[in-house]
């Protein structure tokens, strides 16, 4: 086709820009409510999986329970404890595991600074530090092999007690109090997004060695053991073999889901996970409809103008436009107006989307907006959206630039 | 120049069908001056539409320029009447938001002729009717005549040998009527063959020929 059809087009379409401006605005709104409809689902399923291994990836924890039905003769409602012993027995029999950590706590008075506080305060492994994501702050570390070997009288503490005791002073190398003995302060945790715990948040506890729990304290039993799984797909295999295993040594059926507390996030995450592809296939469905709405008013707009332009078309068939002259002219238009449409429509989603992450958000789980204010804008969204666009442009498009273009010249030069 | 033999014309309105145009057989030579006459509802632009192949006859054969054009598809249609006829109007149809120029240069930009060339028949056209100065305005700018004088520069564009002017001073008073048809009678010494529809006597004497119509015959 020619250039100097081109120049035709562009003069009329601007005759009738005003006639256009609206459905312009209409695909604008259309494509703005879908993009952002989309980031903001993705943005939510997003902060959401962030959040939820804010407490652990990838983990099973187990924690005491008791029994629901008699056994080899044994009644139920007996309860079942865990004991040190048994983190040995589960890495040796169960293959599948990658790392594996104990954790007892108790609630102890902390002083430090010039402070005294009432907190959490768990002896854990050093494999702790990978399964529930205890990054140190820089400056800090993690409780090492060295230091659950030796029993160190060492401790890394959640951001909220780092700013209880010491406000903004660096409480790495003070001492703080637990329980009548000192400790060193080895390091700080990074703030996290958690959204699921037991017991308070990370941010207010305090993580000492396993080996130095037991010597401030007098419990011989574990409260729970964490364990994460070499493959995520190998859950529930790991689950049973827990079950299997831990029954066997405290005689309790292994079909018995109250004998042994077991949290499995993998699973739960798996289900929420399919929540959030729902829930965004849900807002793209909206969106895709207010396009629709849109791509309806184009559509009815191309008539209006094809009607009005009868005249004008007879007018160029009587001087040698062919019918793909005509067809091509108003299906540019419907593109022009599309992409324009779609043009300004994604640029303003995406500014939104950029503004929005710029708002500070806080680690404290405060409410709603930790999850609303991190809308994602990804290509496959885009890429999405502009497949479902070219289909209706196209279908919106086509058919008015069909009638138009198969007039009868004679009775569109007398179209009045 | 124009051969129809025995064309007839039915127009289908539903169950009612019209017949337009009954057994018409015409000849018109090269370089003629032939103006159709007829009351209303005679057939004149039925026949007028069919020479010029804006509609295509139920029946009969019609050749223009020695080529049958029998069976053309519609894009086959445009091309011919693109390159080889002319369109005068009774109300001019030029396009509203166009300026004389850009009315003029129309049919070329349907058939791919370069920039340069287009500039310079626009220009050797607007030179013709005397409109050179008057080139950037639109149709509502100019007066009746003005448009008239620019549709019929646009019928030139492409150089077509064939015009046809369907009451082409239907429109206008009748003292520039009488320049518009001088602007014909020019072309004709140019060699091209003109056809007008009109039901005016004094317009009808410009040409050398009459056909009259009545009821969809030759009388």
């Amino acid at each position: 086709m020619r250039a100097q059809l081109f120049n035709l087009f562009a003069r009329e379409f601007r005759k009738r820009k005003k006639k256009t401006a609206l459905i312009t605005f209409a695909i604008t709104w259309g494509t703005l409510s879908i993009l952002l409809l989309m980031s903001f689902g993705r943005g939510l399923g997003n902060s959401f999986r962030i959040s939820f291994k804010g407490l652990g990836d990838n983990l099973i924890m187990i924690y005491r329970g008791q029994t629901s039905k008699d056994y080899q003769g044994l009644p139920k409602g007996r309860r079942i404890r865990i004991y040190p012993g048994d983190i040995a027995l589960l890495s040796t029999l169960i293959p599948e595991i990658e790392l594996i950590s104990p954790e007892s706590h108790d609630y102890f008075t902390i002083t430090g600074g010039d402070r005294e506080t009432n907190r959490n305060v768990c002896g854990v492994g050093p494999s702790f530090q990978v399964m529930r994501s205890m990054i140190a702050e820089s400056g800090g570390r993690f409780i090492n092999e060295e230091d659950e070997r030796s029993a160190r009288r060492i401790a890394f503490i959640g951001w909220n007690m780092a700013k209880n005791l010491f406000d903004k002073d660096n409480p790495v190398g003070r001492t703080i109090i637990i329980n009548r003995v000192p400790f060193t302060v080895i390091g700080v945790m990074k703030k996290k997004l958690q959204s699921s715990a037991y017991q308070g948040f990370d941010a207010d506890h305090a993580y000492i060695p396993h080996a130095t729990f037991s010597r401030i304290h007098t419990q011989l039993y574990i409260d729970r053991i964490h364990i994460q799984p070499k493959r995520p797909e190998d859950n529930q295999l790991v689950e049973r073999r827990i079950r299997q295993i831990l029954g066997r040594k405290y005689r309790f059926d292994p079909e018995d889901d109250y004998a042994l507390g077991i949290w499995n996030t993998i699973e739960q995450a798996e289900v929420a996970g399919k929540v959030f592809i729902g829930i965004e296939i849900f807002l793209a469905m909206i969106g895709g409809l207010t396009l629709l709405i849109g791509a309806v008013g184009v559509t009815n707009l191309m008539y209006a103008l094809v009607k009005e332009r009868t005249r004008e078309i007879g007018i160029k068939m009587a001087l040698g436009a062919k019918r793909r002259h005509i067809i091509l002219q108003f299906l540019l238009e419907t593109v022009f107006i599309f992409s324009k449409g779609t043009f300004w429509g994604a640029a303003i989603a995406y500014a939104i989307v950029r503004l929005t992450r710029l708002v500070p958000i806080s680690y404290e789980i405060t409410g709603i907006q930790t999850y609303l204010l991190r809308p994602i804008f990804s290509l496959d969204i885009l890429i999405l959206f502009l497949v479902i666009l070219g289909t209706l442009v196209f279908f919106s498009g086509i058919f008015p630039a069909v009638r138009a273009s198969r007039l009868n010249p004679i009775e569109a030069l007398r179209y009045e | 120049m124009i051969e129809m033999k025995n064309i007839r014309k039915v127009y289908k309105m539903g169950k009612v069908s019209l017949e337009a145009l009954k057994d018409i057989s015409i000849n018109i030579e090269t370089g003629e001056f032939v103006s159709i006459m007829g009351p209303s509802g005679s057939g004149k632009s039925t026949l007028m539409n069919i020479i010029g192949c804006l509609d295509t006859p139920t029946e009969g054969s019609y050749s223009l320029e020695k080529r049958n054009v029998a069976g053309l598809s519609f894009d086959q249609l445009s091309t011919i009447r693109n390159q080889k006829v002319g369109f005068v109007f009774q109300n001019f149809n030029l396009l509203p938001y166009a300026t004389a120029y850009e009315n003029i240069e129309l049919p070329m930009l349907f058939n791919g002729k370069p920039a340069k060339k287009r500039r310079q028949r626009v220009l050797e056209l607007l030179e013709m009717i005397g409109l050179v100065d008057w080139k950037h305005h639109r149709p509502t700018e100019l007066s009746g005549g003005q448009q008239q004088r620019v549709a019929i520069a646009r019928a030139l564009a492409n150089d077509p040998l064939l015009i046809l002017a369907d009451e082409p001073t239907g429109n206008i008073d009748s003292k520039t009527g009488l320049e518009i048809m001088d602007l014909f009678v020019k072309l004709q010494q140019q060699g091209r063959t003109i056809l007008i529809v009109t039901h005016d006597t004094n317009i009808a004497a410009y040409s050398q020929r009459t056909i009259n119509l009545f009821d969809g015959r030759i009388i």
